[in-house]
């Protein structure tokens, strides 16, 4: 069988914009003299993801995490190598990609299903699904603007999960919630990694990657520093931290 | 590119979910709602209308008609172009979060504004059946069968250049503003609130049908006339004391503004493939 991601010797190479160069005027400015100074995001990676994995991706700031599960996620074309993903991926949205403040629950729900990639019908089938994971029933027709953070993630975190993807990337919002429906989305992604599906996170909560992932990369300066069992990859994190 | 088209075929929820949801915002807050779009033209029309033919003095007989003939389909272009500018910084933080074919956006854009279009002819036709076919008893217009062919060319020019100006507008900002200058020397240049007939009067009487021919390779002038003389009667009319002779329509020039609106919509389509993954880096 496939693997569900493969990254082959994958580099991202950013044009550094110092100062926002969005303008005609500074186009031409610095038409001649002046190449954007480049910045190496992520160097010659390399790695393998098998369905029914669950990943924490866990580095500093700036550690390129983000980047890579953008790359995963075909929201960056990396610069040089290749990324295979084999299945229908979904990313977990927040406020502000995904959900208009001004629409309902209900009408952001379609329209976060459909960026997922979802025919209309489908989202019907799944519609009741949605709304009884995210407990948002009562709420579920006023606009999302009147929405807690917390509201916002558990909507979120259900159109995610429960549209059926194989492979899913969530970057940086486990952490939101109350315990209990935190209990419940991790017991939903048990769930989901029972049914052979895929995770892949990035997050700063190491607690979370103790709780969910069998695996974590450590990543450090756009290279791997660590790869493979959660306890000891964490461990060497935050020995080095020390 | 056909991989990419077949990309955006499996995307079309999306399509309509962007398009639903532009709906929706837009009127969500205001009791009126459609009402609006439709309060704008009507009070440009009747002032132009006011400006034209008693200051001006152009006589055309029901003038407002040839000028609505020719104002909706202007709104539809200059709005679509205006939103598309905006397009992609709006949808900034969807972009930087999820893949999704990037050229939804300006469609998204073209689509809504093609839907405000037609319902805004939809008021017009009912117009002018109720002025020319019940007060008048003039013949219902055979032409009018070409309006699809012309809504269907006009669409395909926009999503060109919709690609085009919401591409150029993540690199530099400055297409908005360079856009709503155009659009107001546009507005002159088109023949909205004049007929182009007045414009075939004016020029160099020795070459005269071959400088008229270059005018209408403009699909933007060729679109507007066509629009004009398929839906209205021929008319006879003057503009001080000088006597106007409304011209047939060049089924020749709008067969080349076909040839050149499908160009646009494929170059522009190119022009934003090259440059559409790069958005997310750079908004």
């Amino acid at each position: 069988m496939k693997p569900a991601i493969q990254l082959h010797s994958v580099t991202k190479i950013f044009d550094m914009i110092r100062e926002k160069q969005t303008s005609l005027k500074s186009a031409i400015l610095s038409f001649r003299h002046a190449r954007p100074q480049k910045l190496v995001a992520i160097k010659e990676l390399s790695f393998t993801i098998d369905h029914g994995e669950t990943v924490a991706i866990i580095g500093r700031n700036g550690s390129g995490k983000s980047t890579l599960l953008r790359i995963i996620g075909r929201v960056y074309k990396p610069t040089g190598g290749s990324v295979e993903v084999d299945g229908r991926m979904s990313t977990m949205l927040d406020l502000g990609a995904g959900f208009h403040p001004e629409l309902t629950g209900r009408e952001n729900i379609f329209f976060n299903a459909a960026v997922m990639g979802l025919g209309t019908a489908q989202v019907r089938d799944k519609i009741d699904q949605i709304i009884d994971f995210s407990e948002l029933n009562d709420f579920i027709d006023t606009p999302v603007k009147t929405y807690s953070a917390g509201m916002l993630m558990r909507l979120g975190f259900a159109v995610a999960v429960e549209t059926d993807p194989d492979i899913l990337l969530i970057d940086e919002v486990l952490a939101v919630g109350d315990a209990a429906f935190q209990e419940k989305c991790y017991k939903r992604i048990d769930a989901f990694k029972a049914a052979g599906k895929t995770i892949v996170f990035v997050t700063h909560d190491l607690e979370a990657a103790r709780a969910v992932a069998s695996r974590t990369i450590w990543f450090d300066k756009g290279e791997v520093r660590a790869d493979g069992d959660t306890q000891a990859t964490v461990k060497a994190y935050l020995d080095c931290r020390l | 590119m056909i991989d990419e088209l077949r990309e955006l075929a499996k995307y079309k929820n999306l399509l309509m979910q962007l398009v639903l949801r532009d709906l929706k915002v837009r009127y969500k807050n205001s009791a009126l709602g459609f009402f609006w779009s439709l309060a704008n033209p009507l009070v440009q029309v009747a002032t132009i209308t006011v400006v034209v033919k008693y200051v001006m003095r152009l006589d055309i007989p029901n003038y407002s008609a040839y000028l609505l003939g020719g104002y909706l389909p202007w709104m539809f272009f200059q709005y679509a172009l205006l939103d598309s500018s905006q397009v992609i910084l709006l949808h900034r933080d969807l972009l930087r979060k999820v893949y999704f074919p990037r050229e939804l956006l300006p469609l998204s854009v073209v689509v809504a504004n093609l839907i405000h279009f037609i319902l805004a002819l939809v008021v017009f036709f009912a117009y002018l059946l109720f002025y020319y076919i019940f007060l008048h008893g003039s013949p219902i217009l055979p032409t009018v069968l070409w309006l699809p062919v012309l809504v269907g060319l006009q669409f395909l020019l926009l999503v060109g250049l919709t690609f085009v100006v919401s591409a150029l507008n993540v690199f530099y900002e400055d297409t908005k503003y360079i856009l709503t200058v155009l659009m107001n020397v546009m507005f002159y240049l088109t023949p909205v609130m004049y007929v182009s007939e007045l414009v075939y009067t004016r020029l160099p009487e020795a070459h005269r049908t071959l400088l008229f021919k270059l005018y209408l390779l403009s699909p933007l002038n060729m679109l507007t006339e066509a629009y004009r003389k398929t839906m209205l009667p021929a008319f006879h009319g003057g503009v001080r004391g000088e006597q106007i002779q409304s011209l047939p329509l060049d089924y020749g020039m709008l067969a080349i503004c076909a040839i050149v609106c499908v160009l646009v919509a494929v170059g522009g389509y190119a022009f934003f493939n090259a440059r559409k993954w790069v958005f997310a880096e750079r908004v």
